[in-house]
């Protein structure tokens, strides 16, 4: 039953419900670095483990500290305070341990705190009543790997097409971000097919 | 870095961050009674909605399988007869996040009233299941000022009404509703699915189901004690 | 002239959303109806104005290397406020615009200017410059939102505009953001470089 309801957030926030091309969050990042892929690979897998951490500490803090003490209205700025240090922190202790990982992931990490769809996992995270269940932390933490691994998904696909259209025929006007957004149109078109898809 | 940096640094985020809380903290004090005016208001409107005719006696929150249940108790006399009806709280995960609702049933499960309380679903598709259908123009509102044609009630929400909640609630595909459909879904106690979002139709029906049972339950366990 | 310059410049030259491309995901999500964009610009314009007159004021005293804590403390404060008039006078709107609310701590533009702006500039000036911007956002959000409403609700503030007619559902849904905005950056950069051209045939 468990394992059920964990695959289908899995599913849902990869596909059905893209944190990118559905819900429309993380657009500033999904723009900016979609310009190459290998920075693209980069930036996936922060926002993967960010996320994945982010929606950890912020369940705990929500539950263990702002609803004791009744300042569930504090919430925006607890999150956002407790994403902020820990970037950092990962930051740091990736500069520590491994000095490759840091010279793969070092430039993207200060990017993320203000990438929307951090704040907005840890936000969602409440709204869909985790909160009251039984295993709530860990709905939130697949919820939040699912979202990050969505990210990554289209943000790789876009730096794949990215790629192509720099060598292709685009008139002039169109070039840059007015073809970027025709080409996440046409990808959140695709994308809308998987709504409605069964899951079980 | 000096010592003295840290430390005036550390001062400053330290009174910026008591600023900022004490200035919230008198925000929400202000806020706080509007805010529960308002709920209290919209929960009231709401019984009103699906218990039509009836008064509220209580409101009683149980547990049941491991999980809080709400549900209300409502009389009306009716030609000297004393007739009961429940309200009760059904959710369930639609496509965007959780459907709240409140169902409203007399004692043979048929549904008196039924509405949406909060839902994220998507705008075009499931939102559409709050959707009132308007035929109210631009032009109607603010040039000939013809407000005749105006409807409250949400059609999705209204084809539940006089439903059996006993059985399950079939869904059919027969595209936009419109008010002649009403007679022939009744018969086949089904409602007609919003198009193209068949997920949301799916979890509102399941919702009431699911609901029903356990109104059933806290109400066995209520004659129990 | 100066102080005129100093609001303009955020509605036309340095617009956030089609030139600087700031502030991106509200602009797309919340501009399915023309009151949700107003709302939302006027809730951003509120933070944006707030913050950029604390950060201004304080300038001088904020040590450099712990700048950006204490600017999104402010300006997540400031979204509180707006979080709870919000649910608490217009709870409709509340429900509409949703969890874009608390993101506005994180929309680019406000921890953009102050970081630009308001940490270099004077109270005045930081007051035209959020101003300007909250326009300018507006303004973009309003057209966004309108062309969106139209095409894929057939409505103009929640009225139908033709009745009985179909309309493109797409065009609320996350595909229309995509090409609505991709169109209208592609409209600004003709009309640049007509402009352009204009100036180098004279």
């Amino acid at each position: 039953m468990e394992i059920k309801i964990l695959f289908t957030i899995l599913i849902s926030t990869i596909f059905i419900n893209n944190y990118v091309l559905s819900r429309i969050l993380g657009i500033c990042p999904y723009l900016g670095v979609s310009k190459k892929l290998d920075s693209a690979v980069g930036m996936g897998l922060a926002v993967i483990f960010v996320m994945t951490m982010a929606s950890f500490f912020t369940f705990i803090i929500y539950k263990f500290v702002l609803i004791p003490f009744h300042i569930e209205y504090l919430r925006t700025i607890a999150f956002i305070i407790v994403i902020a240090s820990l970037v950092q922190l990962v930051e740091m202790v990736i500069e520590k341990i491994s000095p490759a990982l840091y010279q793969a992931l070092g430039i993207f990490l200060p990017l993320i705190t203000t990438n929307c769809a951090v704040l907005g996992v840890a936000v969602l995270n409440i709204d869909s009543g985790f909160i009251t269940q039984e295993f709530g932390l860990l709905n939130s933490v697949v919820q939040g790997f699912g979202a990050g691994v969505g990210f990554t998904l289209a943000l790789l696909l876009m730096a794949g097409i990215r790629e192509r259209l720099e060598i292709a025929m685009v008139p002039e006007n169109l070039k840059g971000l007015p073809i970027t957004f025709i080409t996440a149109g046409l990808m959140a078109m695709a994308f809308l097919g998987f709504s409605g898809m069964k899951i079980f | 870095m000096k010592a003295a940096d840290i430390v005036k640094a550390t001062i400053i985020i330290t009174i910026i961050g008591f600023i900022s809380a004490f200035s919230l903290s008198f925000v929400k004090k202000i806020t706080q009674e509007p805010i529960a005016k308002q709920e209290q208001e919209k929960k009231l409107a709401a019984l009103a909605m699906v218990l039509p005719g009836y008064t509220i006696e209580q409101e009683k929150t149980v547990r049941i399988d491991n999980m809080p249940f709400t549900y209300w108790v409502a009389i009306k006399n009716e030609n000297n007869v004393v007739k009961k009806a429940w309200a009760f709280l059904a959710e369930k995960k639609g496509y965007g996040g959780p459907i709240q609702s409140i169902v409203g049933v007399d004692e043979s499960n048929v549904i008196l009233g039924f509405t949406i309380l909060s839902q994220n679903e998507t705008p075009g598709l499931g939102a559409r299941c709050v959707e009132v259908v308007s035929n109210e123009t631009f032009i109607d509102h603010f040039i000939t000022k013809n407000i005749t044609n105006k409807e409250e009630v949400s059609w999705f929400q209204e084809q539940f009404v006089g439903l059996n909640a006993g059985t399950p609630i079939a869904i059919q595909k027969k595209g936009d509703w419109h008010k002649e459909m009403k007679q022939e879904l009744i018969q086949h106690n089904a409602i007609t699915a919003i198009t193209g979002a068949t997920i949301t139709t799916k979890a509102v029906t399941q919702s009431i189901e699911e609901g029903i049972q356990k109104l059933h339950k806290a109400l066995t366990l209520q004659e129990v004690q | 002239m100066d102080y005129f310059k100093e609001f303009f410049k955020g509605v036309w030259q340095k617009n956030p959303i089609l030139v600087l491309g700031i502030g991106m995901c509200p602009t797309l999500a919340v501009t399915t109806s023309a009151s949700n964009a107003i709302w939302m610009a006027t809730a951003t314009t509120f933070v944006l104005l707030g913050s950029n007159i604390l950060v201004s004021t304080i300038r001088t005293i904020v040590p450099s290397h712990v700048r950006i804590p204490i600017f999104i403390t402010i300006i997540a404060s400031f979204v509180i406020i707006v979080e709870l008039t919000l649910k608490a006078f217009q709870p409709d709107v509340y429900k509409a615009l949703g969890i874009f609310i608390p993101l506005i701590v994180v929309n680019c533009i406000i921890l953009g200017r102050a970081e630009e702006f308001a940490s270099k500039n004077s109270v005045v000036h930081s007051i035209l410059d959020a101003l300007g911007m909250g326009v300018g956002f507006g303004l973009t959000l309003f057209i966004l939102a309108t062309a969106r409403e139209i095409l894929g609700a057939n409505k103009f503030f929640g009225y139908t505009l033709i009745p009985g007619m179909k309309p493109a559902i797409l065009m609320i849904l996350a595909p229309g953001a995509f090409f609505t905005l991709g169109l209208l950056l592609w409209a600004m950069n003709v009309i640049k470089s007509r402009k352009a051209r204009f100036k180098r045939t004279e």
